[in-house]
């Protein structure tokens, strides 16, 4: 924190308009949420790598299974928070799905997909509608998504509304990495960081 | 005796916060329950203003927006209800180099056997003088198209304390340059993937320093 950012902190602080919070903390909609870590596992299929938080597509080929993604637990009802951020490293390639509700049986498959488009326009693969303009290479971007699993599913991109989809039914995951689309190639790098989940 | 100098010491505190709170550089409205807007006043001679958000006053800031030097607003549309929202802006300051146009081929034709390795950012590093310096500026920019949405840049280093660089295109009839990408320190080659309206455009780079930070706006979201 800069030396006037202090000051003006302190000053809050000792005139007790500083709301107690920490990243820890901080809450976004209408709560209380519990937050919760539910376990995932590592899916590298084709040219997809994973080191930790960060994923790759090393080649451009525009077939087959290429994905870099973490799968998270399954959830069942109720309604259920994700928040990450994803900053795009290097993006040689088109269509490269981010971050996926999937939904599974019996009519199992991807509910909700976050995607780029070359040159950094991101959107929603099912419709196809624009979320976000220049998800700049090298700038962080905050995705939060709330899903009340019998009503609809809301996607926050940097704070904002960007997408809204009815939900109804039970059994959910959350996936996040860099997984070519059906129209998609890479190469894509794509570092995520500061992973929450939280529940009511 | 003593009370005299406790009391002026603390008129001076006050008179402080009031300038404080009379002429902050950033200052935000809720325009409606979820909508906030942002006014600013730009530092003079800063080469634009980094827009940032967070929801704790001492969270992880996002970026918003890499705004020019001339804009002094914006507008954070549509947020998430009953939520703490703080903004903060930060002058970007550093030479940039003399402005290149380039001009792409036509479709958006790409060839599988292209892996974009020519993309990836690289280091050369070897700077030598601080982004205050004009001698900072990045020497020897070439812009060389590579397909019909990829140019590769490679520049020199001269920095010696950059937090960055950053990519700056301007396409064909807009009215200001934008950052197109943000790189690390020391970084001498980028390969820029470009979006449809940019096929014609103005590009330079600038090694950057971030400048301090404004105070602190906050804002609370109402119900939807």
């Amino acid at each position: 924190m800069s030396k006037r950012l202090r000051i003006v902190a302190g000053i809050a602080a000792a005139t007790g308009l500083l709301v107690a919070g920490s990243p820890a903390q901080a809450q976004v909609e209408t709560g209380p949420w519990t937050s919760y870590s539910p376990s995932f596992t590592v899916q590298e299929r084709g040219c997809g790598t994973v080191d930790n938080l960060t994923f790759q597509l090393t080649c451009s080929t525009a077939s087959g299974d290429q994905r870099a993604e973490r799968r998270y637990a399954t959830y069942s009802g109720g309604t259920r928070q994700f928040e990450g951020s994803f900053r795009i490293t290097s993006l040689g390639g088109t269509r490269v799905s981010l971050k996926q509700t999937f939904r599974e049986g019996p009519t199992a498959g991807p509910f909700w997909m976050l995607a780029v488009e070359r040159g950094g326009r991101l959107y929603a693969v099912h419709g196809g509608d624009t979320i976000a303009t220049g998800a700049t290479v090298g700038t962080t971007v905050r995705v939060n998504t709330v899903h009340n699993t019998a009503t609809e599913h809301r996607t926050y991109i940097n704070g904002s509304r960007k997408h809204t989809y009815a939900s109804s039914g039970t059994s959910f995951y959350d996936k996040f990495g860099a997984y070519r689309t059906s129209s998609g190639q890479g190469p894509a790098t794509v570092v995520w960081s500061n992973i929450r989940f939280w529940r009511k | 005796m003593t009370r005299r100098p406790t009391l002026l010491v603390g008129l001076l505190f006050l008179a402080a916060c009031g300038q404080e709170q009379q002429d902050p550089v950033l200052t935000s409205e809720l325009t409606t329950p979820v909508d906030v807007t942002l006014h600013w006043r730009p530092e003079p001679g800063a080469a634009g203003q980094v827009v940032e958000y967070a929801n704790a006053a001492d969270g992880e800031y996002t970026v918003l927006e890499f705004a020019p030097p001339g804009k002094t607003t914006y507008k954070h549309p549509d947020l998430i209800p009953e939520t703490q929202f703080y903004y903060r802006v930060r002058p970007v300051n550093g030479p940039a180099t003399a402005t290149v146009d380039i001009t792409l081929p036509p479709g958006e034709e790409v060839p599988e056997t292209d892996g974009h390795e020519w993309a990836e950012p690289r280091k050369g590093g070897g700077g030598t003088h601080p982004v205050a310096s004009p001698e900072a500026v990045p020497g020897a920019l070439k812009a060389e198209v590579k397909h019909a949405n990829g140019i590769l840049f490679t520049w020199e280093d001269h920095a010696s304390d950059e937090e960055g660089y950053l990519i700056e295109l301007k396409p064909a009839g807009a009215a200001d340059y934008r950052v197109a990408a943000q790189l690390e320190p020391d970084v001498t080659s980028f390969g820029l993937i470009t979006l449809p309206d940019e096929k014609i455009a103005s590009c330079r780079v600038r090694a950057f320093r971030f400048g301090a930070s404004s105070n602190l706006t906050q804002q609370r979201t109402g119900k939807v």
